[in-house]
């Protein structure tokens, strides 16, 4: 059996854990990546590609803008060619649509909050302002947030890019790999029993997304997690009449029109997870929400054929920014899930902030609202040598 | 809507949710009306949605319009022959049988195995609910992907028959047909008496094949025999060209098709053609029994899909997750449960509704003794001819595999030649490739690449023979449109809950501003 030791374990293949895992291994630390499936298979590669400020938590901006930055220069990051294939289209902007006096009332209370924080990415636009934008829109629509930086990217090629780049930078990804057992080692570090052998190293990251409470399970830490199998919609191509992506405020509405002309519609609405044999169903009675929400808004769609249906698995807290946070209960342990559907666009900045955060022993303070303290109270860190 | 009325079986969670139907039988062709005649005949309520305007299914596709036009059509059912008019009395029997809810022009779209059926008709679109499922919906024929496969001027046998018999039209020009299977005598016969002549009908099959199937001729299946034997005869009577041992189809041309060339007994040859007719025989279609989660099994002597079933039709669950619980309620049956034909289709509809007849506990008459398994026998009897014609007319043109320029999924123009690069790269499953090349993303839904990728990723397998995992099936099977998705009626109560991501932040969070 293979033995080796490394800086680092990352539980989970997603955009996440090869973020991290890049750029560690670019500081010269030795990773290794574990996925029990490919790399980018889940929610990381089937997401809707959502590249947006719009309307996140003010937690998470810091990150956000971070990520921006990041993802406006990712041949910096992962090189010319494979930058091009992940297909980023920064500036068409994302709208969230006012459909009726409490949506709009919420827009401008997010607003003027927003305004108070310095955070001046969105803007409150009118409905003629929505109407020019958004070309049959609704006449109902009053109003609504736009994001002018914000964009989309292919989320297949983009998680298979991390990967390769993580790879090209020394990290051993290790695909159809999986974790049998995870324990802490006396003097605080780890061994993990896998599919490719015994695996020991100073520190494991769990990035292990819709399954990331099952592993912290496993090691006695419970968080709160809901599993969901977010449901996406792809229609027959019809002419190209929308640039900006569009999203509801409390309708289940999220869509964007590709290249090719067909129209990718999301809205949060989840299928039927089946965590443990990694798959999940489509329920199409549930999409009728989403159906009729993006139809509401633009009623010349409701003759626009849907052709297919996929699911992702997702992890979601309660409170819908993800965890990002040392363990409470283990020396050595990272948790890095939980990411709401919305963890897309944040992943280059979680990966350089967690790996600098390791790199320099300390918890970058932009991470704190994603700490696992804010849970229910967590037992005292126990410390592993007394085990 | 249809109003549910009947009583509730006892714990379990589907008959708790109204039923619509005792039965819903998914297409009207011939395994699809006897079923629904012999189901209903017993006093159930039978719903019946089926794709076309009219009852019959392909084989007799327009027969009723095509009847009620007459005289206009006399020449044309004079030429479509015994093989079509002997439907006749099947669409009037089911017309006329009482307690069938016939609802034609109504894709179905999801199939679950606990008896739910997703359906379109027009702008409205819902589910509805049944004991029992008869899924009936035939087959279709085998992709051949061949160069030039995709040009205009290229057709399936199966298509110039629906021109024929739904279009009322016919072909012209210089007309090829080529391939193999009784599809292609038939339609040659059929077009000679429209006064069509092909100018060439080249055979892929042998000689040899025959000889070989001889010992596969069962008393029973000498009639169909016959029949073929007619059509051949008839044909070589009337001194239409046929080649047989033909190979390397090619369909060429810059626009559309302009010439066909093709190898026959290791000779070359090359003629000018307008349409080429091309049929390979014909499969299975599986994407409802796949989508509902139902077990299939590969057939590599066939290159096809079809579902396990018991001999009266009932399928059964595939191995894994599962959408609902409970039992599995569906049978299959025609076509789409094993190639038979149309004799075979209704013998086999009929013993499939007396299975369920008895487990409804509705078999109103008790059938005198020994006459129990009579539909067993017909079953048995209508397929007697299958073992000869299938060693009789071996996969022709799809034998091959197509080379690396062929298109094989034509949706999105993916070549062979790209899938075996991802397949060479490492894919092993049939998702992964499509989720790397978008091969089977197309309106179609990989039905027609399905199984050609299947055999590409078989090619590939070092180890003994694999069988393939179609791609996974989700619902829509067939386009919905927004708008009638977004009224969907019949929904399940505890399905529809929806589950939604909750992650709206607070429109403001207070004083932290959290760094």
């Amino acid at each position: 059996m293979d033995r080796r030791s490394d800086d680092v374990l990352i539980i989970g293949g997603g955009l996440q854990g090869c973020a991290i895992a890049m750029f560690l291994a670019r500081t010269g630390w030795q990773v290794t990546v574990i996925e029990k499936n490919l790399a980018g298979r889940h929610a990381s590669g089937v997401n809707a590609g959502g590249l947006r400020l719009l309307m996140r938590d003010a937690r998470e901006y810091p990150l956000s803008l971070r990520a921006m930055e990041m993802w406006d220069n990712l041949a910096d990051l992962v090189g010319e060619a494979t930058s091009e294939a992940c297909e980023v289209r920064l500036g068409t902007s994302q709208i969230a649509l006012a459909m009726d006096t409490a949506e709009l009332e919420w827009a401008r209370a997010r607003n003027q909050d927003m305004l108070r924080r310095g955070i001046y990415s969105e803007e409150l636009i009118d409905a003629e302002e929505l109407h020019r934008l958004l070309p049959g829109l609704a006449n109902s629509a009053l109003g609504g947030l736009i994001s002018r930086r914000d964009g989309h990217a292919n989320p297949a090629n983009a998680a298979r890019a991390f990967r390769d780049a993580a790879e090209a930078a020394g990290a051993r990804i290790l695909e159809h790999c999986v974790l049998r057992e995870l324990k802490p080692k006396a003097g605080g570090s780890w061994r993990a029993d896998t599919d490719a052998g015994l695996i020991e190293a100073e520190r494991v990251i769990n990035c292990a997304g819709a399954w990331g409470a099952d592993v912290a399970a496993r090691l006695g830490e419970t968080l709160p997690i809901k599993v969901l199998a977010l449901t996406m919609m792809v229609t027959a191509r019809v002419k190209p009449f929308v640039t900006p992506v569009v999203i509801g405020i409390d309708q289940p509405l999220s869509f964007k029109q590709s290249v090719v002309g067909s129209l990718v519609i999301g809205g949060g609405i989840s299928g039927k997870p089946c965590l443990e044999e990694g798959t999940s169903f489509t329920v199409m009675d549930r999409m009728a929400s989403s159906a009729a929400a993006t139809v509401s808004a633009f009623p010349a769609l409701a003759g626009v054929p849907i052709l297919r249906t996929w699911t992702g698995l997702e992890g979601a807290t309660p409170d819908g920014i993800p965890i990002i946070s040392p363990s409470a209960q283990h020396h050595g342990l990272w948790h890095v899930f939980g990411f709401c559907g919305h963890g897309f666009q944040l992943a280059p900045a979680v990966g350089e902030i967690v790996a600098q955060s390791l790199i320099d022993g300390l918890v970058d303070p932009r991470l704190a609202p994603f700490s696992v303290d804010r849970f229910a109270p967590q037992p005292k860190l126990v410390d592993e040598a007394l085990q | 809507m249809n109003i549910p009325t009947k009583p509730m079986l006892s714990g379990e969670r589907q008959d708790a949710l109204a039923v619509d139907a005792d039965v819903i039988v998914i297409g009207a062709g011939p395994a699809g009306m006897s079923a629904a005649i012999e189901l209903a005949s017993a006093g159930c309520q039978v719903i019946v949605l089926d794709l076309q305007p009219t009852p019959g299914g392909q084989i007799f596709r327009a027969l009723q319009s095509n009847l009620e036009a007459r005289p206009s059509t006399d020449s044309l059912l004079a030429a479509l022959g015994s093989a079509y008019n002997a439907g006749r009395t099947l669409i009037q029997q089911f017309r006329a049988t009482a307690g069938i809810d016939y609802r034609p022009e109504t894709t179905v779209w999801d199939l679950r195995a606990d008896g739910t059926v997703g359906w379109l008709k027009g702008e409205m679109a819902g589910y509805l609910r049944a004991r029992h499922v008869v899924v009936a919906n035939g087959a279709m024929e085998r992709p051949t992907p061949f160069p030039g496969w995709t040009l205009p001027g290229v057709m399936t046998a199966g298509a110039v028959q629906t021109l024929i018999k739904a279009g009322r039209l016919q072909p012209e020009g210089q007309i090829v047909l080529a391939g193999t299977g009784p599809l292609i005598f038939l339609l040659a016969d059929q077009l000679r008496r429209l006064g069509v002549r092909p100018a060439l009908i080249a055979r892929t099959d042998r000689f040899r094949d025959k000889i070989f199937a001889l010992p596969h001729i069962r008393p029973a299946g000498i009639p169909a025999l016959l029949k073929g034997l007619g059509w051949l005869a008839r044909l070589r009577l009337a001194g239409i060209p046929m080649r047989s041992r033909v190979t390397e189809l090619k369909a060429q041309g810059r626009d559309r098709l302009e010439t066909v060339s093709l190898t026959v007994a290791g000779r070359g040859m090359e003629l000018s053609c307008d349409l080429l007719v091309v049929h390979d025989g014909i499969i299975p279609a599986i994407e409802l029994a796949h989508c509902a989660g139902l077990a299939l099994e590969w057939r590599e002597s066939d290159a096809s899909w079809r579902p396990k079933t018991s001999q009266d039709g009932k399928a059964q669950m595939a191995a894994g997750p599962a959408l609902t619980s409970g039992p599995c309620r569906i049978r299959i049956s025609g076509d789409a449960r094993q190639i038979g034909g149309a004799d075979a289709a209704v013998a086999h509809g009929r013993h499939a509704a007396k299975a369920i007849l008895a487990e409804l506990g509705r078999a109103s008459v008790r059938p005198p003794v020994g006459a129990a398994d009579q539909t067993a026998t017909d079953v048995q009897r209508t397929m007697a001819a299958r073992p000869f014609i299938d060693a009789a007319f071996p996969l022709g043109l799809a034998a091959q595999l197509p080379d690396d320029t062929t298109i094989v999924c034509r949706c999105e123009e993916i070549t062979a030649g790209s899938l075996r690069t991802s397949i060479h790269g490492g894919a092993t499953d049939m998702n992964l490739i499509r989720g790397v090349t978008r091969c089977g993303m197309g309106p179609c839904q990989g039905r027609s690449c399905a199984v050609t990728l299947a055999r590409l990723l078989g090619e590939a397998a070092t180890r003994t023979p694999a069988s393939p995992a179609p791609f996974r099936a989700r619902p829509p099977l067939r386009p919905l449109p927004l708008g009638a998705l977004a009224k969907l009626s019949g929904l399940d109560p505890e399905l529809a809950e929806v589950v939604s991501l909750e992650d709206k932040p607070e429109a403001a969070l207070g004083g932290d501003t959290n760094g």
